[in-house]
């Protein structure tokens, strides 16, 4: 217990240098980029003397380092500040839109371990087999399909074709639960299809090799079955690797959003983020960005932590 | 007579048929009927929903649904027709009388009379954020002259007055509901549209519903507008085509076919301002040179350019107004052929008999790259050398029009209702398009006056006819293309017509079914 407080702590202290690296290079990075938002705000008919007046009342024409402290300060104060374009609060903003996002990811990972998981295990428990091979290769085709490919191809044969499913939007789940999952499925299809073979796979190298260690063949020895033997041994022991593998899934599946988001023309962080980017909206790049450094933190914390209960060595050492 | 270069026979046809059936429909079928919603996939998110605090073109569609202007304009050739204003007259010059519509309400049912209309006017020109100061630099005042009558007076004779009041300059908003909000106005707004706001989720969608007092008693015919916002055109499209919304517009050439190919679709399209175009920074060498200017001019293949690049969906552009325009100079739009053999011989003379080397800046996304590939390789067959840096609107509208360092930008010109607006803007002297900040001849100043003081369309197409000599002559521009719209609605959508702006409105808009 004093080993997961320890472990716990050791991560928390390491949130703060994070975020304000991970916000810091971002912020550096849009500042690299030429252009400037005052054009965009100051719109078609612009005169230079309108730009300066913006560049002002923005804060824009103070040093870039000034520019950061001020944001981070507010930041630690729980204001995420407003977005230049939309004058809208950007936690706003971000809460409006991260339930979307998250239901997709969560249904994209779902749909991975549900498939995923006795996939994996099928191969693992019949190596070599005519099963194996067609398991592995469909992984192997798994990872290498673009998912903006297969979002296109889902929606033109399920919704365009088929109407089973609408083509684009999202509808808020407190809303409407089932109409929300219906808007999901597709996009969170698409984004499964990488998940599904890195699981599967994953998942059958890992049992393979505790299958045929020495001591699942004492277990054999002793007249346990098959069964058993993969469930109460097996399983167990590939558990840790299973959750690594979903930790990192969880990770990649926030940063895929962005294209099918695109796609399904869905309101998320994604498409918030791109937005933001593309017309240097700094106040909103820099809040999504706080926001999925915290998420992608979280995760990895709480996978730490169901290491230490799956085996406890973890976390003594 | 629109050219339709590089089109087949059959996309001609199909063209035809669709703007016909967009057009004729209307009039053909059953008479318009009240009520429903009509859900637009639109391409870009407002940058605000009040018209003096905005700055994108790609607003209005939204903004004509909640604000009614003081002039309106004809469809076609965007000619000044009463709106708000019933009628206008100068009895002077530099006096403008405006004659407000009596009984008209905003959504909030203050009145829209002539006070409200000082108000706007005022708060257009002179407000701290507002956009569109410049729209409105020759008012001097603004007289409240009687109930429903406003006097401008003017610093010069201005007559490209009217059509400035029938874009973001003249529409109105609530004084209340201004002075209320503040600027909690830009995403509450309240108008005298035939439409009034009721939500906007950023990036998402706005919504609005019926105005149960509008003035023109046998309008809207729909109930709501919703716009949900679609930036990619691809998917835009495909929500029509899923039936999870009615219309799309300002889609790609390339998407025509997708339209026709798919049932229950309807293709609108016609002509519009938005001109792909090179501008020029005449200060910056190696385009300082008059010669190398016009050789860059005679190198392009304009119509290979629109099959290349456009699918046929475009007119060849030579002047700054396309040929359905009152203000079109037919003269001038022949003046510069393809003619490679014209551009080396002027490359010579410019003391560039090996060619020369040209640097461009342009867009990065991938049709912009297509455009670039093709102006490459004709310049090629010429000797010019022209090398692109690409980046977003944002970053390259900067470099050539604020740090103005770069000779040449491909770019694409939006379109003003009044043309006096589009040549002050691009050419008139400190014009922030204008990259070189100075008339590239003396001439232009006064050319560019003498469109604004004479009054009757036949006088004011002859000053812009010479206007439009100084800029083709001193080849102050590449146009290259007018693009068409290209807008694909469901076949319950009836009454709709594109106009030359190139903006839908959808006043004239019903649901059948």
């Amino acid at each position: 217990m004093r080993g997961q407080s320890r472990l716990i702590g050791r991560r928390l202290a390491q949130i703060i240098p994070v975020i304000v690296l991970a916000t810091f290079v971002v912020f550096g990075l849009l500042h690299l980029v030429p252009g400037d938002i005052a054009f965009t705000l100051a719109g078609e008919n612009a005169t230079d003397a309108r730009i300066a007046q913006i560049r002002e009342s923005y804060g824009l024409d103070r040093p870039f380092l000034v520019q950061y402290a001020s944001w981070l300060w507010n930041a630690l104060h729980f204001d995420l500040s407003r977005s230049y374009l939309s004058n809208e609060p950007v936690l706003n903003q971000i809460l409006h839109r991260f339930p979307t996002t998250l239901l997709i990811v969560c249904g994209a990972l779902s749909i991975s371990l549900t498939i995923g998981i006795p996939l994996g295990i099928l191969a693992a428990t019949k190596p070599e087999s005519r099963l194996d091979a067609a398991v592995t290769s469909l992984a192997s085709l798994g990872v290498a399909v673009p998912n903006f490919w297969l979002a296109m191809l889902l929606v033109a044969t399920f919704a365009l074709s088929l109407n089973w499913f609408p083509a684009t939007g999202a509808v808020a789940f407190a809303k409407d639960p089932a109409k929300s999952i219906l808007h999901a499925a597709l996009p969170a299809l698409a984004l499964a299809a990488g998940g599904v073979a890195e699981v599967a796979r994953q998942l059958r190298s890992g049992l393979i090799e505790i299958l045929s260690s020495q001591y699942v063949r004492t277990l054999h020895a002793k007249g346990l079955s098959p069964a058993a033997i993969l469930w109460k041994h097996g399983l167990k022991n590939v558990s840790v690797n299973l959750l690594t593998v979903i930790g990192l899934l969880v990770n990649r599946l926030l940063g895929a959003t962005v294209v099918v988001e695109a796609v399904f023309a869905i309101p998320g962080m994604g498409s918030l983020i791109v937005h933001a980017a593309i017309n240097k909206d700094f106040p909103v790049v820099q809040g999504v960005v706080l926001a999925m450094v915290v998420v992608v933190i979280c995760m990895n914390l709480l996978i730490d932590i169901l290491y230490t209960i799956l085996d406890p060595r973890v976390a003594l050492k | 007579m629109i050219r339709l270069n590089g089109l087949d026979r059959r996309d001609f046809l199909a063209l035809l048929g669709a703007t016909t059936a967009a057009s004729g429909s209307a009039y053909a079928q059953a008479a318009p009927k009240r009520g429903g919603i009509l859900r637009v996939s639109a391409p870009a998110n407002p940058s605000s929903l009040d018209p003096a605090t905005g700055g994108s073109g790609s607003d209005h569609v939204f903004l004509y649904t909640m604000f009614d202007t003081l002039v309106a304009f004809d469809y076609e050739t965007l000619r000044p027709m009463p709106g708000l204003a019933e009628s206008w007259s100068y009895p002077a010059p530099t006096t403008l009388v405006l004659n407000i519509r009596p009984g008209v309400l905003f959504h909030d049912g203050t009145p829209c009379d002539a006070a409200a209309v000082k108000f706007n006017l005022d708060r257009n020109r002179k407000g701290e954020r507002s956009n569109i100061k410049g729209d409105l630099v020759t008012v001097a005042d603004v007289t409240v002259t009687g109930p429903n009558q406003v006097t401008i007076r003017l610093t010069e004779p201005d007559t490209a007055m009217p059509l400035i009041l029938s874009d973001r300059a003249g529409m109105m908003c609530s004084p209340k509901a201004v002075e209320e909000r503040g600027k909690d106005h830009d995403r509450n707004p309240v108008g005298a549209g035939p439409w009034k706001f009721v939500s906007w989720a950023n990036a998402e969608k706005v919504v609005t519903t019926r105005h149960e007092k509008y003035w023109r008693p046998d309008r809207p015919y729909l109930d709501g507008v919703e716009l949900a916002v679609i930036t990619e055109v691809q998917t835009g499209l495909r929500s029509v085509v899923a039936g999870q919304n009615d219309f799309a517009y300002q889609l790609l050439p390339s998407q025509k076919p997708v339209i026709d190919r798919a049932k229950g679709l309807v293709a609108v399209t016609g002509p519009t301002l938005y001109c792909v175009q090179m501008f020029f920074n005449c200060a910056i060498a190696p385009v300082n040179d008059v010669r190398v200017r016009q050789a860059m001019n005679f190198a392009i293949d304009r119509d290979e350019f629109n099959k290349a690049t456009m699918n046929g969906l475009s007119e060849p552009a030579v002047v700054t107004m396309p040929s359905a325009h009152w203000a079109h100079d037919p003269i001038m739009a022949k003046y510069y052929p393809y003619d490679p053999d014209k551009a080396r011989k002027l490359l010579a003379e410019a003391g560039y008999k090996d060619g020369l080397d040209v640097q461009a800046i342009g867009f990065s996304d991938q049709r912009w790259q297509q455009r670039q590939e093709v102006i490459i390789e004709q310049y090629r067959k010429v000797g010019i050398r022209i090398r692109f840096t690409n980046g977003t609107v944002a970053e390259t509208s900067a470099s050539f029009n604020t740090e103005r360092k770069v000779p040449v930008f491909l770019s694409a010109w939006t379109g003003r209702p009044d043309p006096t607006s589009t040549y002050q803007l691009m050419f008139g002297e400190g014009a922030y398009y204008n990259a070189a900040r100075v008339a590239a001849t003396p001439e232009i100043g006064p050319a560019l006056q003498a469109t604004r003081a004479v009054e009757d369309t036949e006088s004011r197409r002859k000053a812009f006819a010479k206007l439009q000599r100084l800029v083709t002559e001193n080849a102050l521009l590449i146009p290259l293309v007018f693009q068409f719209e290209l807008d694909a609605h469901s076949q319950k959508v009836k009454g709709f017509k594109p106009n030359l702006l190139g903006k839908p409105k959808f006043e004239n808009v019903w649901l059948e079914g």
